[in-house]
């Protein structure tokens, strides 16, 4: 896709014209901004709002650290206040970024040696495809858990055998079930770290499953979105 | 009523040790400038008030602050400063009771703009320079413990808290300027300072991190011990645990817990386990039996259950706080928390918070009760009638009789009773010997 943006359009450091509206699904979308000077950590998350508005919310980076965009994946969230208004932007509409913030990511040094196991639901897969973007040649699963089979954003992107997709609502994904269900038939090296990224409900039933397995809350690091 | 040419300047601080810093190291910047401290009452030329927003009784009680003090101090340069005057700063800037509304991070350059002000120049608050670490050492005078600001901001965004939107991105300040800062403070006299900052177990500057920052300030020469004003339990090290040994370094930490719900944590979006902190304790309370430990507590969080409720409790009793500071859970708004689901009614948060703070009565009778017999040194901080009062190390109050003793002396106690039976139970005792 051609570029829509010139660096030079941007009008401040914090604010940033919509550059590609990516469709993943009915209420999943994609958008991407000009990157410009902005630098990160893969892993690390923005607060966005809306040129006009008064409200903001905080969005994990989609892309990779050396990708060309700043990208973020959102899911139009029913009776939400935000995510309608995210939907009805057009290329070319005004958003006003800060950040980057957090310390859920990852640190070179770690992507270079370490074993990972990447848990997320929905949209909270949006960090795990920034560290993959930005090391790609990391040692990693995902476990993505989703409710239909056509949630499973840019799946394509990671090696058949790294990704594993869980259903819960059609049986068109690898396994049938939710995520939670999944993670307890897995056996997993006593070195892995894990990073989970999700809702808290998601978070807190696998976090339960690994420390039953023997892992080490030390081990295991945590987004949580909502 | 002030009839000299000398200006007055009076102040009012609402809010955290953070806050109560910043507005003593202002003080200590006007009495430079040749200002006279003078209380609201007496027609002050500038009065600067010093905010708080952090749960919506610190907005309502800031905003009487101001509209009480503007209406007493009718002709004098109204200054609003602090984390309200972030949260609402247009609203403020609309309020005709008030001449300036100053940032957090121009706050520290407040004496400028006032300077400006009375030299007839048409100065705005956004023209000063923001620097959040600009404050001057504190002076000797105002209280005998002072507080060393290493750090500001946060970024963790747990989601019931306003500080990230008002106090901005965590901000470490250099270390040769805090050892500075210790020093000056030292050499101004204080026996006791107060390690300072929003999260500042997040300190970082270059590859120096608070427990060696914490190394480093013990190793200043001088004659005071140090404290540790509120700490995220992010995780330590066998190393931070050993730095209490330092004589200089006091046996206290207040240790957020918040809940004792792993579930309500994750809610919270506190990114550690009852486990973890369990891990904290136990290792301070191996090497350290009667070190003390103070908490927070948010009670009513939304969605927080019975038996979420219950395991807070658990908790408490489990991990012997000696204070527990209770917030009832109010929203915030602007805040994630806002947002979520189940927000509990008023009456159910009301129960729970009368439960913790008997809870945090009785283990305060406990653990004040087993240094009945044992001595404290004591920094001597009030004197009353024919008694005097302070902190133990253990940040344990000690009330005594005067026999030669002065404000701002270590003495050492010998603890002999407990007196009261509610929060503000002390120990009572005899000053064994003066040093
Ligand atoms: C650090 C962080 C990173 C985040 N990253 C992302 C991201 O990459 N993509 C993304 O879509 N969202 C992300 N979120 C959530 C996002 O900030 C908003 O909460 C979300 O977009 C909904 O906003 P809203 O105003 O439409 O709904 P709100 O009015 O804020 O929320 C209504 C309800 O919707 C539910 N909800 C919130 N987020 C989601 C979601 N993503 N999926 C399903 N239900 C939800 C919650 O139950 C919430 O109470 C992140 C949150 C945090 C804290
Ligand atoms: S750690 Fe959490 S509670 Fe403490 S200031 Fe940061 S966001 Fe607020």
């Amino acid at each position: 896709m051609m570029s829509l943006m010139k660096p030079d359009i941007q009008m401040d450091e914090s604010f940033y014209k919509v550059e590609e509206i990516r469709h993943l699904t009915g209420e999943t979308f994609s958008l991407k901004l000009p990157k410009a000077r902005f630098a990160f950590k893969a892993g690390q998350h923005i607060s966005m709002g809306i040129v006009g508005g008064n409200q903001s919310r905080e969005y994990s980076i989609y892309s990779g650290e050396n990708d060309e965009n700043l990208e973020v994946l959102i899911k139009e969230v029913e009776n939400g206040y935000f995510t309608p208004r995210l939907r009805r932007l057009k290329v070319g509409s005004m958003v006003e970024v800060h950040g980057p913030f957090g310390k859920f990511g990852m640190e070179p040094e770690l992507a270079a040696k370490g074993k990972f196991v990447f848990i997320a639901s929905g949209t909270g897969i949006a960090p795990f495809r920034s560290i993959v973007h930005t090391y790609p040649e990391i040692d990693y699963r995902i476990i993505h858990g989703v409710r239909y089979s056509k949630e499973a954003y840019d799946r394509q992107e990671y090696a058949g055998d790294r990704y594993t997709l869980c259903t819960s609502r059609d049986k068109d994904g690898d396994y049938y079930g939710r995520l939670t269900g999944y993670l307890k038939t897995c056996k997993f090296a006593p070195e892995t770290h894990f990073d989970l990224c999700g809702n808290s409900n998601m978070i807190f039933d696998a976090l339960e499953i690994l420390k039953e397995k023997g892992f080490d809350r030390d081990q295991i690091h945590c987004e949580v979105y909502f | 009523m002030i009839t000299n040419d000398k200006k007055s300047v009076a102040f009012k601080t609402l809010g955290c040790r953070l806050n109560q810093y910043e507005t003593d190291a202002l003080v200590t910047d006007f009495s430079n400038a040749g200002y006279e401290l003078v209380d609201y009452n007496a027609s002050p030329d500038v009065v600067i008030i010093n905010t708080c927003t952090v749960t919506n009784q610190s907005d309502t009680k800031s905003r009487s602050v101001i509209s009480q003090t503007a209406r007493k101090a009718k002709n004098a340069v109204v200054v609003v400063t602090g984390c309200m005057a972030n949260n609402f700063k247009e609203k403020l800037e609309s309020q005709e009771n008030i001449t300036f509304v100053v940032e957090n991070s121009r706050k520290s350059s407040i004496l400028s703009l006032i300077d400006a002000h009375f030299s007839g120049e048409i100065a705005h608050p956004d023209q000063l320079p923001q620097d959040v670490f600009r404050y001057e050492p504190v002076r000797k005078s105002l209280h005998t413990r002072s507080a060393v600001k290493i750090q500001d901001g946060c970024d963790n965004f747990c989601t019931f808290c306003i500080i990230p939107m008002v106090r901005g991105m965590a901000a470490s300040r250099p270390v040769a300027d805090v050892l500075e800062s210790v020093r000056k403070t030292v050499e101004n006299g204080f026996k006791e300072l107060v390690i300072t900052g929003v999260n500042i177990g997040r300190y970082e500057d270059g590859t120096v991190r608070f427990e060696e920052l914490l190394a480093k300030i013990l190793e200043v020469p001088g004659d005071f011990r140090v404290r540790i004003s509120s700490l995220e339990p992010d995780g330590f090290g066998d190393d931070f645990v050993k730095l209490f040994d330092h004589p200089k370094l006091m046996p206290h930490l207040h240790l957020c817990l918040q809940s004792g719900s792993d579930k309500t944590l994750l809610r919270m979006r506190r990114m550690y386990d009852v486990a973890q902190f369990r891990k904290t304790v136990n290792k301070f309370r191996t090497v350290y039996p009667d070190f003390n430990f103070t908490t927070d507590i948010i009670v009513g969080f939304p969605g927080e259950t019975d038996e979420e409720f219950q395991q807070t409790v658990d908790a408490i009793k489990e991990f012997n706080f000696s204070h527990i500071h209770t917030f009832k859970y109010s929203v915030r708004k602007g805040t994630r928390a806002e947002r979520l689901e189940n927000h509990l009614p008023e009456k159910v948060k009301t129960e729970r918070s009368l439960k913790v703070r008997d809870l945090s009565v009785e283990n305060m009778r406990r653990y004040l009760e087993s240094f009945i017999g044992k001595t404290q040194e004591v920094l001597v901080e009030k004197i009353g009638q024919g008694t005097a009062s302070g902190y133990g190390q253990h940040y344990i109050p000690v009330h005594f009789k005067l026999i030669g003793a002065q404000k701002n002396m270590i003495v050492k106690v010998k603890l002999t009773g407990l007196v009261g039976d509610d929060e503000d139970m002390f120990l009572s005792g005899e000053i064994v010997n003066n040093s």
